[in-house]
Formats: C-alpha cells, structure tokens, sequence
C-alpha cells in the first residue's frame, strides 16, 4: 500500500487558509479593541476636561449647568452597599445550600439552578417593573433607598448565588471529607475549611456583581432614582441620585443642554471608572488570595 | 446544642436556596395581576360615555373604529354599519362652539342639558361626555361599553394607548420590534462573537488572551446608558451618512448597540464551551496532520456547538431585554417594520418610556404590566432553551 | 402597622416634590433658590413623569406633585376615594415651539399644515413651500403631557401618525432634529437653542403668524401656549406651604422667566385678571 498522494502545494494551500481564518479572526478582535477604545477615547476626550475635585465633591448648581456629581457619585455607592447587604448573604447562602446541601441530582438542585438562572434572564426592566409593585406601592417603601437596593439587590442575586456555587464546587471533596474525619461537624467544615478555601473566588465574583448594580438605570427609575437632591440622604426611606440616571437624564432632557453636555461626558467617565476600579479591584484580591493560599 | 444550631442553619439555606425561586414567582404573580387587570377595563376611557342620538341603531364600535371616527378618518355612519348618514363629533373642547358662556352658565352647570339637547337634536352626532355631565332622564343612547378585548391587544397592529376616547393596546408592533432588532443584533454579533472567541481560546498567546479577556469584561461592565448616549450622538449620524438614510434613528442603529452589548456574554460563554473541549481530541486531530485551523473548523468547533448556542441564545436574551440603551437610538415609532433602516419600537423601551406618565391602575398602567409579563415570558423561554441546550450537552459529554 | 410606621418614617424627612420632566428643571432651580434662603430646609426633585407625581400624591409619597397636564377624571375619582383634597397651583405658562432643522427654509406654517404633517397627510417638504425632502416627525413619548398638550391644541384632538418617532426627552428631539434634515418636532420654549429653527405659527388659517418667545406667549398672540401645575394636598400646606409661595413670589416668578418659561403673573395681567401677589 502506498502512502497516500497528495497533490503538489497542498500543505501550502493548507497553510494559507489557515492565515486566512486565524488572520481574520485577529482582525475582528483587534476590532473589538479598538471599538472599546473608541467608547472609552471619545468619553475621556469629552470628559477629561471637567474632572476635577470640585466635580467629585460638590453638589449640581445652576439648573444642573455647573457644580458637580457629588449626591450622584454618594447615590450610587449608597445603592451599591444596600443591594450587597441585599445579595450578598442570600446568595452566599444559597450557593453553600446547593454545593454543600443538597443533594446534587436531587429535584431541588435541578429546580433552584434552572430558576436562579431564570431569574438570571430576567429584564432589568421587568426587575424595575416588580420592584415598583412590590417595595413600592405593596409595601408602601415609597421611592426610597431601601426599595432601590432590594431591586438591585434581587438583580444581583443568581450572579453571586453562581459565583458561590462555582467557587465552591471546584474545592476537591477529598478536603471536606479530611474535615469531617477528623470529627468536625458539616458547619464547622463549611466554616472553616470550605468557605475559606473558596473566598478568593467568591469575593471576586461579588465585587464583579457590584459592577453590574453601580450601572443599572432601569430598576431604579420607578424605585429609587431622585433628579436633584443636593442634600445626602439621611436614612434608607430617603430617596437618592444616582450616576446612571443622572447621566440618562442630563443628557436628554436639560433646558440648556450645551452648558450640561459636559457634565454629561464627566459623568459618563466617572460611571466608567467606577467600573474600572472595581474590576482591577476584583483582579487584584484574586492575586493576592490566590498568592495567600499557595504560600499556606 | 450543637445540632440544635446544625438543623438552624441548615434550615436558614435551605430556605435561602428557594430564594430566587420565591422571587420568580413572586414576579410572575405582581406582574400578572397588574398585567391582567387590563382585560377586565373599558374601551372607553374611564368615567366617560359615548352617547349618540336615539334614532342611531348603531350600538357597537370597537376601539379602532372609534378612533377613526374622533380622527374623521370615518366620516359616515354606514362604514359602522349605520344609516347613510354624516357623522359628527362632539368632544367638551368643542363646547364653545357651539354654546356661549352665558348659556353654559358661570359654573358650566347647564353644559350637560345643553349636550343632551345637542344631541338629541342632531341626528348623526356622537358626543364624548363625562357620564356625571348626563342628567338621568336624559333620552339618549350610549355606545355600548365593553371590555377590552385579547384579539384586541394581541393581534391588535395599533399602539395608541393614550388615544381618547378609546385607547388601542395593540402589541404587534412592539413585539415585532423587539424581535426584529434583537434578530439583527445576533446576526451582527455571531461572526464576531464566535471569531473572537475561537481566537481567545485556540490562537491567542495566553499574553494577548490576559489582555483580551479584561477588555471583554469592561465592554460587559460599561452601563447599558452610556452605550445609548454613543450610539445616540456617533452612530446614529454615521449610519443616516452611510445609507443616505432621511432619519437615523433606526432598528440598525439599535442592533449595532444591542451587538456590542450582547457581544461579551456571547464571547464568554463560547470561549469556556472551547476551552473545555477535551484536549485529546485536539492532538488526535493534530497527530493526524490536520492544521490548528482545520482542527478548530472541524473538531473544536462542532464538539463545542451547544456551548456555543447557549453562549447565543443568552446573548439574545441579554439583547432582547435591554432598555436604556434601545431607548435613545431606535426612534421608538410603532410600527410593525418593513426593514432594519426605519426607526422601531421595543417593549421594553416602551415600558421605560410610558410608565411614568400612565395614571397608576388605568388601563395604561395595566396595558405596561401585560408587556412586562410578555418580556418575562420571551426571556423564560429563552432560559429554557439555552437550558434545554446545555442539558443535551452535559449528556453527550458524560 | 409596619407599613404606617415606614410612612411616618418617610413624611418626616425632605419636603418630596415628584412628577412631570418638563416642570424638572424649573423646580430643581427653585429648590436650589428656595435652599439658598432656607438653609434648614430640604427638597427632594425627581421626575418620572405627571403620572408618577399625581400617583405618587395618592400614596402620600410626595408632597408637591408636578404636572404638564391638568389631573385627569380618573385621577381626581381616586383622590376623592382617598378624600384626599388636593390644591391646583399654576406655577408658569409653558410655550411650545415647533422647530425644524437650521438648513430647513420653511420658516412659518398654519396649524392646518402641522396637523396634516403630525397626521401622516402631508409627508413632504414641498407641499409646504420647502425643498423635495421626506418629513420626518419627531414627537415626545405618547404619555407626556407635552405630547397631549400638543395634540389637544394642534391636532384638534386627533391622533399622531402611527410612524411618528417619538422621544423619551427634550434633549433627544432637539439632537434629533440637529442632526436629521428633513426633521420636525416640538419642544417647550424653554429648551430652544441655536442648533434648532423655530417656526412661526398661525392659528388664523395663515392671516397672521406669531414666532414662539416668552413676550409673544403672555400679550397671547402665539397660540400654542399651556400652564404647568403644581398639586399638593390641602391638608399638607403648612409644610409645602413656604415652597410654593416661594415659586409664586417675585423672587421665584423670575426664575421662571429666566429659565425660559412664562411667569403667571405676566399671563394674568394680560388676561386682565391681574392678581397682585
């Protein structure tokens, strides 16, 4: 039998259809880059200019035409916090139940995955829709940060049950199993052993999910979001401003909008950058857990 | 004591695990009665009557029609079915039309004996009057009322919800808007999507990959308004440069946003589906001489399909949903589009859009909810697929 | 029990004012006047529309309710379930002007024209003395007050073309409108600026044509004119009180006016009620 023949210039052509597809491939996702960078250039180059302390720290004046972000920028953290007290013990909670708990082809695993990935697909304006309905109207929260967070917190709640989850599900059962020989009880391995070993994971992925909240403009339109409030809010039934709302809103409709684009770039910028820091943020802890653990 | 605590916490996650489940329901049963309560309102706009001249054996209008006739697109009784007879409209704006103020008296108290006369007096009129304005012994005769009907709202093509007298809830063409621009956004973003992914996972150096995947997060991490805002001030503009367009507020102006934006989900989930393509595989095809890229066309790719697919069907999800950002470049007319360059309306935008101006618990308000329950269910649907999908998946590979 | 309890939390922080966009940065200016001389006071401005606002007066989660459109039957039926007694205060006159792009050389059109342009019957330029171009109709979202102030007074109460585009803001009609050349739209007069041209209206059939400016609006001789409101509940004016005699005085009426927006006494002194304040 004869090797097979093939004929003169196949490996080349081969090779070049290869360049090709790989070639192209480089192309789309440098293009990708590039798209980024010009939404990020064309918000620094518009923004850049009015960014400065007075920007961080004072309050709007003269009809949202001058001043700064500062309710907004306090707005957004406030909310932030209020959905992570919101989320983050539930999810986390939840997430042990599922890894730790129950059992794992049982009904109920099967049946909370494929809701809190349901919930997952849920519109962030059918969330600001129910959270109206609910904390709102039902439970008569009013307009208030405490409704706002609940909705965001809701929002936010199957990214972290699954960030939980996930974490937890790569620790090897061998290490559990060591615990519980040595006669700990379930609690006490999940205490001591388990949620330690899978919190550089789990931190990253709740700073990722406070990512997510701090840019939400749609739950909080019909629950939380106030247009001007210069003062800070003093308790949870206050309402608050917000950076993606004040951004939606300066940018549409102000009576001089020439004087607010600015203002609008600046906010767009600081929305931006918020996101930034929290991402090298999340980056960062993974390292420095991940670092932490291998030397123990 | 110790197992006192165990069972506690025990029961605490448990109860904690149903969480997102209670929610769910708790969102379908919120939405649903809201959304619901529309099929139990009038046509007619609340606390009023369309009353009509007793010798008019016309009875029955449906909600278009009685928009036709308040616009004057029909003006003549027999296209209702009714005599050969010119039809007049009588709203209260018209009131100083046709009486003076003397007549009407200081505090218009007269306004409803001088409507009923009107009416009675002309034989093809039809006045829109509140029922308290009517006097009891009044001989007239109203169009009879009924409820808003599903044909009505479900196959309805009109969008007018704040038309008086009769609002029109037809949903048509919203929902053909969402579907449209979220269609597109998926055609736009697939080849790039699957592109860079296959990049990610089976070209890149795992440098350019460390400074990649970031990038990718951040495009995922950038608020859905500061897209609109983009897509609003240098999209728009290019596209109504580039196709000649005479408006640029359009469906395409919505699916390239709605692209970028579904874009990381799509690249995320495809990259993980490839990276998990058993190595073996990988080197078989290699050790028999096939190159990276036939090897990523022919074995990487198909093995990774269903990951793949869910990586797109969440991607059509996340567009489908999306509110702010559809909002500021689609132009939000409602119609049912003829093609991706004419301005289009989505529902969820419309819910953003409306909801703050709909009195709460009119049928507006309610008409909002009933979209709200729709979206829900599109995107329940699509969780279902991708789950559907992802199940197959774990099967074949197990 | 609990839910009166959050109530009482809530009535007792800042004074909540809640409702129409068009009337935000109005009331936002005020309240940052009106904070300037009480400094013990404290205002919370947020919009989502009349809607909101009247609703949210219905709920006790507001004290002032901003609305661009008088409150509808339905919603004075519910204020009465609730024998909740609400006061009407006309804050300013709003104009509206109807512009299209700068490049655009129609300068003036009669309301029969603008009804058959927002109605889909006219859907070119050059049937209204303009170049051969399409017209393209930009409208503010259909549950604005601005947008059935707008139908009421121009379109005689029919309804916009279903193809209109409508926009959830202002700010967005007039980018629109910049930049889309065969572009018409509508917007308060306090918005105007110089990236859009307004046009003069005639609501005579073409005797006499009036451009839209704040002096034109209050003698009444441009048309398309409508009042802005504020609600609140009787009950309440001792606490909302201070802030609405605040937007009433000279002091808040020449705010009104700078912003764009016709002050009421200028209104009622040319409708010959003159109600010195």
């Amino acid at each position: 039998m004869a090797a097979p023949v093939f004929p003169k210039g196949y490996n080349i052509k081969k090779r070049r259809s290869q360049a090709l597809a790989f070639g192209m491939f480089r192309i789309l996702s440098i293009s990708i880059v590039l798209i980024l960078f010009a939404i990020l250039g064309f918000i620094i180059y518009k923004g850049a200019g009015v960014l400065d302390w007075d920007f961080l720290t004072e309050a709007p004046s003269d009809g949202m035409t001058a001043g700064g972000i500062m309710p907004a920028i306090v707005g957004t953290l406030l909310l932030m916090a209020g959905s992570a007290a919101v989320a983050f013990p539930v999810g986390i909670m939840s997430g042990i139940y599922m890894n730790e708990y129950a059992s794992k082809t049982g009904w109920t695993v099967r049946f909370i995955r494929l809701m809190t990935n349901n919930l997952s697909g849920v519109p962030s304006i059918v969330f600001g829709l129910f959270g109206m309905a609910l904390f709102v109207k039902y439970l008569g929260f009013g307009d208030s940060i405490l409704a706002g967070s609940l909705t965001l917190g809701l929002l936010s709640l199957p990214l972290v049950i699954r960030t939980t989850e996930e974490a937890l599900k790569d620790i090897p059962d061998g290490i559990r199993e060591g615990s519980l020989a040595l006669g700990a009880t379930r609690l006490q391995t999940i205490w001591k052993v388990v949620l330690p070993m899978g919190m550089p994971r789990i931190i990253t992925g709740l700073i990722l999910s406070l990512g997510r909240v701090s840019g939400e403009t749609a739950p909080i339109l019909f629950t939380c979001a106030a247009y001007f409030f210069p003062q800070l809010p003093t308790s949870v039934f206050d309402q608050c401003m917000a950076l993606p709302y004040h951004l939606y809103v300066i940018s549409t409709s102000g009576t001089d909008i020439e004087a607010q684009q600015p203002i609008a770039y600046g906010t767009a910028l600081v929305l931006i950058i918020i996101v930034l820091i929290i991402n090298i943020l999340a980056g960062m802890l993974r390292k420095w857990f991940e670092r932490r653990l291998k030397i123990k | 004591m110790k197992k006192i605590a165990d069972k506690t916490v025990r029961w605490v996650l448990t109860a904690s695990g149903f969480v997102t489940s209670v929610v769910i329901l708790l969102i379908i049963g919120f939405l649903f009665t809201e959304g619901a309560g529309l099929f139990g309102e009038k046509v007619i706009e609340e606390g009023y009557v369309l009353a009509v001249n007793k010798d008019n054996p016309v009875r029955v209008l449906d909600a278009a029609q009685i928009k036709a006739v308040f616009d004057e697109d029909m003006t003549n009784w027999k296209e209702a079915g009714g005599p050969d007879l010119p039809i007049e409209t009588f709203r209260l704006e018209d009131m100083d039309e046709y009486f003076t103020e003397e007549q009407l008296g200081p505090q218009y108290e007269n306004a409803g004996t001088l409507i009923t006369s009107l009416v009675a007096s002309s034989p093809g009129m039809v006045a829109f009057v509140p029922e308290s304005m009517i006097p009891d012994d009044a001989r007239l005769v109203f169009i009879e009322d009924c409820n808003i009907s599903p044909e009505e709202v479900f196959a309805g093509t009109e969008w007018y919800p704040t038309a008086t007298p009769a609002p029109l809830f037809g949903i048509l063409p919203l929902l053909a808007g969402t579907l449209w621009v979220s269609f597109f956004a998926i055609l736009i973003a697939l080849p790039f999507g699957i592109s860079i992914a296959v990049y990610m996972s089976e070209v890149a150096s795992e440098r350019v990959r460390g400074f990649l995947k970031p990038v990718i997060e951040l495009l995922n991490g950038i608020p859905s308004v500061v897209y609109g805002f983009f897509g609003l001030i240098i999209i728009v503009p290019l596209l109504q440069q580039v196709f000649g367009l005479p408006v640029g507020e359009s469906g395409l102006a919505g699916s390239i946003v709605l692209a970028i934006m579904a874009l990381p989900t799509i690249v995320t989930v495809a990259d993980d589906a490839m990276r998990n393509c058993p190595g073996a595989l990988r080197e078989g095809s290699l050790a028999l001489g096939a190159t990276r890229w036939q090897t990523v066309a022919r074995v990487v790719i198909p093995s990774s399909m269903s990951g793949i697919a869910s990586g797109v069907v969440l991607g059509i999800g996340r567009a489908i949903g999306e509110t702010m950002a559809v909002l500021m470049v689609t132009g939000n007319a409602a119609v049912v589009p003829h093609s991706i360059l004419e301005p289009l309306r989505t529902i969820p935008a419309t819910i953003a859009a409306e909801l703050g101006e709909a009195p709460a618990g009119g049928a507006h308000y309610q008409s909002l909810f009933l979209l709200g329950v729709i979206l829900f269910f599109i995107t329940f649907f699509i969780n279902l697929c991708v789950e559907y999908i992802s199940s197959r998946n774990r099967a074949k590979n197990s | 029990m609990a839910i009166a309890l959050f109530v009482i939390c809530a009535t007792a922080g800042a004074q909540r004012i809640k409702g129409s966009d068009t009337l935000l940065p109005l009331t936002q200016e005020l309240a940052e006047e009106y904070l300037a001389s009480h400094p013990d006071g404290d205002v919370v401005v947020t919009g989502g529309g009349t809607g909101v606002g009247i609703s949210a007066l219905l709920e006790n989660t507001t004290d002032i309710a901003m609305a661009s459109r008088r409150i509808k039957f339905g919603e004075k039926m519910k204020l009465a379930s609730e024998n909740l007694n609400a006061a009407e205060v006309i804050v300013a006159y709003d104009a509206l002007a109807v512009v299209v792009n700068p490049s655009n050389p129609v300068d003036s059109l009669t309301r029969e024209q603008l009804e058959a342009i927002f109605r889909g019957k006219i859907t070119n330029w050059k049937d209204v003395g303009g170049e051969d171009r399409k017209i393209v109709v930009y409208s503010r979202e259909t549950s604005s007050g601005t947008y059935e102030f707008f139908k009421e007074s121009v379109l005689d109460n029919k309804n916009y073309m279903s193809g209109v585009l409508s926009m959830p803001a202002t700010g967005a009609i007039i980018q629109s409108v910049r930049q889309t050349k065969g572009a018409i739209g509508y917007i308060g007069l306090a918005y105007l600026n110089r990236y859009v041209k307004p046009v003069a209206v005639s609501y005579d059939g073409g005797l006499s044509y009036a451009m839209p400016s704040v002096d034109a609006a209050a003698d009444g001789s441009y048309p398309v004119v409508r009042p802005l409101y504020y609600y609140y509940n009787v009950e309440k004016e001792g606490e909302v009180g201070a802030f609405v005699s605040f937007a009433l005085s000279d002091q808040g009426q020449a705010s009104v006016l700078r912003q764009g927006f016709v002050p009421v006494n200028m209104e009622d002194s040319s409708s010959g009620e003159d109600m010195s304040l």
